[in-house]
């Protein structure tokens, strides 16, 4: 057979209803992070305790100019004019410095009020899809690594595939490749966690209820950068899980994930 | 007919193609977005009542942990030659005025405040935009005003009407909370800010702490706090200012 069904509809609801939800999360949450481009470590975080990553004035802007922009990443400070940042003078509500600008009629407020509504849907899908997974039995069949996948030599084999963005044959071709299930897990059970645990560190109501909090991300300043660091981590996955899609193939891909069915590449039957 | 493009999977892609509309339209279309918005704040709420049911505290700090410097935010001062009148006699001509679904309206001055239970506490201020501060509040908890003022049956809702306009409209600045985070044992009506009286710059004369929420909901220059059933004939009805004109969530527990 020359066609394979690969994906059953609990899948391809979940994958486009989680990109979606991701996206939105993303491009809020970037929006919220952009009024204080200031992250912490530790309890206490505001204009006048250090940054562990920032995006900063450097002083004031030459008419015509772009401002100047220092981006300090712990110890060091790299001048990014030009890339990044713009003051906002809000009058008698004093200065802001943000990354980049937003048009008012986004409305801060409204930002982040889509993330918490978005961030709802993550979270339940994430554990209805989890469910599913575990359940369905799915979990152990497709995503957990077989134990051919794991000896030295096919780890070795899968890593130089990946580094000469080769496309797997044969039987490789019809199931998932080590690097690929080792990153939907890591998504899956370590990225969306973090971004769900720190993001719950943040609110006042949650941590009032569950002090551990603070103490298992060192403060609720350092559950916000780790926040951050999650949520970068999660677009860095975005971005190669794209790049591989246009590099195996897109229209397949889109295919099977919609419909589907996949094509199995033809020097793989 | 192929296996790829058989009559299941058109219907299929069909399916998603409609839901992706759908999905666009829940964005450009304001009252969708409005529902689904305001649904999962809703969610938020009853979760977080739920878990806050038995009124567990919010962390409370040393007196060392208090944060030398703590941001100004929202308006420094209130306008009106009326405002810098009441600051310079230390608003000795200033009542907070209780009203609204009570039985007994209020009218107390600073000292009459003062002389009440007070409460005091050194909390963190958690502000919107991701920054926060460790103050110490000295205050009156509001559950003891709203009982000396004794809430009519219908009560549901308390407004704090402040004296600051924010820079941009006309507006006088107000927020609201429902009976549960009003009669919170932290929330309070802060007079005194790190020791000393409460600076204009944090909304003298009187500051709202409601420690179950974040930072706008602790409306500065509280003026009198009218106690209703709905929300719906303040502003744009949404409850308070940067709900009305900022798309903020009302119950900001989150």
């Amino acid at each position: 057979m020359e066609d394979q069904y690969r994906h059953p509809i609990v899948v391809r609801v979940w994958h486009w209803l989680t990109a979606v939800t991701a996206l939105g999360l993303l491009f809020t949450g970037t929006c919220v992070l952009d009024v204080h481009p200031r992250l912490y470590w530790g309890e206490v975080g505001n204009e006048s305790t250090p940054a562990v990553v920032a995006v900063e004035s450097a002083g004031p802007a030459a008419p015509g100019q772009p401002a100047p922009t220092v981006l300090t990443l712990g110890e060091r400070h790299l001048n990014v004019t030009g890339l990044m940042g713009v003051p906002l003078d809000l009058g008698p509500e004093g200065m802001y410095f943000l990354i980049f600008p937003l048009p008012d009629s986004w409305h801060f407020g409204g930002m982040r009020a889509w993330h918490f509504a978005l961030a709802w849907v993550m979270c339940l899908s994430w554990l209805g899809y989890c469910l599913y997974l575990t359940i369905s039995g799915r979990l152990r069949r497709v995503l957990v690594p077989e134990p051919d996948q794991l000896k030295p030599a096919a780890v070795i084999h899968d890593l130089w595939n990946h580094l000469r963005l080769r496309r797997p044959r044969g039987r490789e071709a019809q199931r998932y490749n080590l690097l690929q299930k080792v990153t939907y897990l890591g998504v899956l059970g370590a990225v969306v966690p973090l971004l769900v645990m720190t993001g719950l560190t943040m609110s006042n109501a949650v941590t009032i209820r569950f002090p551990w909090l603070f103490s298992l991300f060192a403060g609720r300043e350092s559950a916000r950068t780790l926040h951050a660091l999650a949520a970068g981590l999660l677009l860095l996955f975005v971005i190669i899980h794209i790049v591989q899609l246009i590099v195996v193939g897109p229209v397949n891909r889109l295919r099977a994930m919609t419909t589907g069915f996949y094509r199995i590449p033809k020097e793989a039957r | 007919m192929s296996l790829l493009w058989n009559r299941r999977s058109v219907l299929t892609a069909a399916g998603f193609g409609t839901a992706a509309l759908l999905g666009v339209e829940l964005v450009r279309n304001d009252q969708w977005s409005r529902a689904f918005v305001d649904t999962a704040e809703r969610l938020t709420l009853r979760t977080q009542r739920l878990i806050l049911a038995r009124k567990p505290l919010a962390r409370e700090f040393a007196l060392n942990d208090v944060s030398a410097h703590f941001p100004v935010n929202g308006s420094r001062v209130a306008p009106g030659d009326a405002y810098q009148r009441l600051v310079d006699n230390g608003f000795q001509d200033w009542k907070l005025r209780i009203h609204g679904l009570v039985r007994n309206p209020l009218a107390l001055s600073l000292t009459e405040l003062r002389q009440l239970g007070a409460r005091a506490q050194i909390t963190m201020h958690n502000c919107d935009e991701g920054w926060n501060a460790i103050g110490q509040w000295i205050g009156v908890p509001l559950g003891l005003l709203l009982t000396m003022a004794g809430l009519a049956p219908s009560a549901r809702y308390v407004v704090f009407h402040c004296l600051d306009k924010k820079a941009d409209d006309g507006n006088f600045y107000y927020e609201s909370i429902d009976l549960f985070d009003a009669y919170h044992p932290q929330t309070i009506l802060a007079y005194d800010m790190n020791g000393r009286p409460l600076p204009v710059e944090h909304g003298a004369p009187l500051r709202l702490r409601v420690e179950t929420q974040i930072g706008y909901k602790n409306a500065k220059f509280v003026d009198r706090v009218e106690v209703v059933d709905r929300l719906t004939s303040f502003g744009k009805g949404r409850g308070g200012w940067w709900e009305d004109f900022d798309n903020a969530v009302w119950y900001a527990g989150q």
